[in-house]
């Protein structure tokens, strides 16, 4: 009687609260570039890709337990922490990276948006203002709280990917196969397949998304304590992200490359050229899933940014406080968005440019943002007790010696290419 | 008198009597023990080691930083608890900022340089906020002294004095060498230092709330959002969360204990003095969404046959909370209520005339009333107290129309 109350109402609402940064942050991931890439691995070389997502996924969740333990054990943002621990002019070119990286993220995501919408006839020049001020609007105007539950919800659709896989009817044991076995060595040595490896982990680990996990734990007053339950959300997040992941390589594995036309240039291609391969509602499907993933990740990116330099600089920021509070915090916001989707918006533009361009900056600032990560996590003034284990550090130096092997064969390729 | 900057100073070059360059400065160190905002030393990084440049033999700073004395008589430095280094404890750390009422992040520290007969003395003045300092110190190096000065000086400086600057520090036992105490901190309204620590990394409002005064604490928690409050009083030592708890309001304390894990509240509870343990352990007992759970214990009561002056006898030894003061209750034997009179006619009346001349209808609820219902009292009666009455009709606590307020804004 006398604890009444500390009902299993709170009870409740204390597990809903830990569940929620990791696996939004995980969700996001499969952006539009990166269902693009999903796609067009799956066309191309049908199952023969299938076994990085083992080790993505290995990768992609010892770095993000990382940021999530970083923010409940200190209770400070990334950009805070490199702030205080390396000092104001790595912390400001960082920042002006960031900003780069994650604007041509944005205008990624736009693009997403039009060409998802473009193919339910709806012209971009309609398509991406609405989606900008409407993603402005649920951010800005809505409290935190219910933006996340907007979130959340959304996160659902992505089971569309899996359905879609279903619907194509794919050869479930050459799919088995294709994931646990190892690449051949021809594979490996071939041009295009490479790159396709550089682009499948590329848009998985991003940067952006250690700036916007951390920055969430914190803003949701995760602690130390609590923060068992918060490494399952990060682990299971990252999971999910892989699952459907895999789904979108199979279905266009099933179809398109089984069909043999390879050629697509982005998710929208792949929609459309899965209409007649695996019917009407797998094209509804993807092209649904493929809007959705686009407008999610164009109303986290910004905010994410946002909070990020404000942190680092030492500006007001947070969601939870008015636009006269946190004024630098909301321009930055209004500015990328603004900014990313008036890109769409010029006639003619590179978009397949533009980004490809921002993926190799998501790359190039990738392994500074790990390192950084990892002194962090490693310095036991800051962490005590939760600096990361051995085995931890291995995974993570190893990612990090991957991902500049990747990124430097990326610019070479790049160089190449061109 | 000069204004110098703690960037301007970090890694200029230090030249000892002889004239030649012996080294950079890598650290400036304020003792506070000593001087509260003088600085003491440098900390030089020659060839081979650290070593102590003490302030009185500085001669000047600028463009090198020149001393009397000669290399070898400067001392090797060794870390010491007791001194504040201003790049390390200052320079991009998060300070608070009393009179602005924020968190805010140093960028740059103003110093003050004043040469007296026999040596330079160097005085924190200020610590840079804005733009100024970031700039400053993001073109260091890069663009030229003067085409920088020049530059700065477009821009609107944003200092906060150094009066006005709380440290955080998380270590106790430095906290205390350093003679940190958040003064300024706990002279601002208790809703202020709460939206304060809202803002802060939780090991730094540990450190906030072990320093403050008790008192000051417990009215700064009661406004803190109940999910910080919880992980501040999860942080205490029991007998420190224990003594901010009997500071606070009961009806406070017992929200507060409510939210905790039970083994947590139990130990607190142990530690409280018995009678406050007591009105918090029946207060616990209530649902929270009832008027119960709103209700304080702590209210103005008097036997039913008072006069206005016994009332403002019992006014004088009241030690709850002003907004509890507004109505005096009338009560007969076993605390039954039996009236009330507001405030104002208590005031405005001779001290010999009998309360219940004054006492009006008398507006009440039953202690299991849903909250919802409570609000629509205070509302159609226009109340800024409303009695809460157990199962035999005695006052068992009121309701204050600030409590109604925060119950309004948590269900909306």
């Amino acid at each position: 009687v006398l604890f009444l109350r500390a009902g299993w109402k709170s009870r409740l609402l204390l597990s809903l609260a830990v569940v929620g940064p990791g696996f939004i942050t995980a969700a996001v991931d499969n952006d539009a570039g990166g269902i693009a890439i999903y796609s067009i691995a799956g066309a191309q070389f049908g199952y023969s890709l299938l076994w990085t997502m083992i080790p993505i996924t290995i990768s992609l969740v010892v770095v993000q337990e990382m940021a999530a333990r970083m923010g409940a054990v200190t209770g400070k943002g990334l950009s805070d922490l490199i702030r205080e621990e390396f000092g104001l002019r790595v912390t400001f070119l960082l920042m002006f990276a960031l900003v780069i990286t994650n604007l041509g993220n944005i205008v990624a995501e736009f693009a997403g948006v039009a060409s998802s919408l473009e193919l339910f006839r709806v012209p971009r020049y309609l398509s991406v203002p609405v989606a900008a001020a409407l993603v402005w609007v649920l951010v800005v105007k809505g409290t935190y709280r219910s933006v996340e539950k907007i979130f959340l919800l959304a996160s659902g659709i992505y089971v569309c990917y899996v359905i879609a896989g279903l619907l194509a009817q794919p050869d479930w044991r050459a799919a088995i196969v294709g994931t646990v076995s190892r690449p051949t060595a021809s594979d490996v040595r071939t041009y295009g397949y490479l790159v396709m490896v550089v682009g499948l982990v590329g848009t998985t680990i991003a940067p952006w998304m250690q700036f916007y996990l951390q920055a969430s734990i914190v803003e949701k007053g995760i602690t130390a304590r609590q923060y068992r339950a918060s490494r399952w959300d990060v682990i299971l997040g990252c999971f999910f992200t892989d699952i459907i992941a895999w789904f979108v390589i199979v279905a266009c594995a099933a179809t398109l490359h089984a069909q043999g036309r390879p050629d697509i240039k982005d998710a929208a291609d792949a929609a459309q050229a899965l209409r007649p391969l695996a019917g009407e509602y797998a094209y509804v499907l993807f092209a649904a899933g493929l809007f959705n993933a686009s407008l999610f990740a164009a109303s986290i990116l910004p905010t994410s940014t946002a909070y990020a330099v404000c942190e680092g600089l030492g500006l007001e920021s947070g969601l939870d406080k008015k636009f006269h509070e946190a004024p630098a915090f909301y321009w930055l916001y209004t500015l990328l968005i603004v900014g990313g989707a008036s890109v769409l918006l010029i006639p003619g533009v590179p978009l397949i440019h533009i980004m490809a361009l921002s993926q190799v900056v998501n790359g190039v600032v990738l392994p500074f943002v790990l390192i950084f990560m990892l002194r962090l996590t490693n310095n036991r003034d800051l962490m005590g007790s939760h600096v990361n284990s051995r085995t931890h550090n291995i995974v993570a130096w190893a990612t990090v010696a991957v991902m500049i092997t990747l990124t430097l064969a990326m610019v070479a390729t790049q160089t190449k290419g061109s | 008198m000069a204004l110098v900057a703690l960037s301007e100073l970090l890694g200029a070059p230090v030249r000892d009597a002889s004239g030649t360059v012996q080294g950079r400065v890598r650290e400036i160190a304020v003792a506070p023990q000593d001087h509260p905002t003088r600085v003491s030393y440098l900390v030089v990084r020659t060839g081979d080691r650290e070593r102590i440049v003490p302030a009185r033999a500085l001669k000047s700073h600028s463009p090198t930083v020149r001393a009397t004395t000669d290399a070898s008589e400067w001392e090797s430095y060794a870390p010491s608890d007791g001194v504040l280094l201003l790049k390390r404890d200052l320079l991009d750390r998060q300070i608070i900022d009393v009179h602005g009422r924020k968190v805010v992040r140093a960028n740059d520290v103003e110093l003050d340089s004043t040469p007296t007969d026999s040596h330079l003395v160097l005085t924190v003045v200020a610590v840079d906020v804005g733009a100024r300092g970031v700039i400053r110190r993001l073109a260091k190096g890069i663009v030229p002294s003067f085409t920088l000065r020049a530059l700065l000086e477009r821009i609107p400086p944003r200092v906060i004095p150094w009066p006005f600057v709380d440290l955080i520090e998380t270590d106790p036992t430095r906290r205390v060498k350093l003679k940190i105490a958040y003064e300024g901190l706990s002279k601002l309204h208790p809703a202020d230092i709460a939206d304060i620590v809202e803002d802060l990394p939780p090991a730094e409002r540990e450190a906030v709330f072990e320093t403050l005064d008790e008192e000051v604490a417990a009215e700064a928690l009661e406004e803190v959002d109940p999910r910080v409050q919880v992980s501040i009083v999860e942080s205490l030592d029991s007998d420190r969360a224990a003594d901010i708890v009997e500071e606070m309001d009961p009806d406070a304390a017992a929200d507060l204990l409510g939210g905790l894990s039970r083994d947590r509240s139990g130990e607190i509870l142990q530690e409280m003095e018995p009678s406050e343990r007591q009105e918090v352990t029946q207060l616990l007992e209530f649902s929270e969404h009832t008027a119960a759970g709103h209700m304080t214990t702590e209210f103005v009561a008097v036997p039913a046959e008072a006069v206005v002056g016994d009332a403002i006898e019992t006014l004088k030894r009241f030690e709850g909370g002003h907004e509890a003061v507004a109505t005096i209750y009338l009560t007969g034997p076993g605390q039954k209520l039996l009236g009330a009179v507001p405030l104002l006619k208590v005031a405005t009346t001779a001290p010999t005339v009998p309360l219940a001349q004054l006492a009006a209808d008398t507006i009440s609820c039953p202690y299991d009333t849903p909250e919802d219902d409570v609000a629509a009292l205070f509302d159609k009666y226009n109340l800024v107290t409303l009695a809460v009455v157990d199962d035999h009709g005695r006052l068992a606590g009121i309701i204050t129309a600030d409590d109604v307020i925060t119950m309004l804004r948590q269900t909306h």
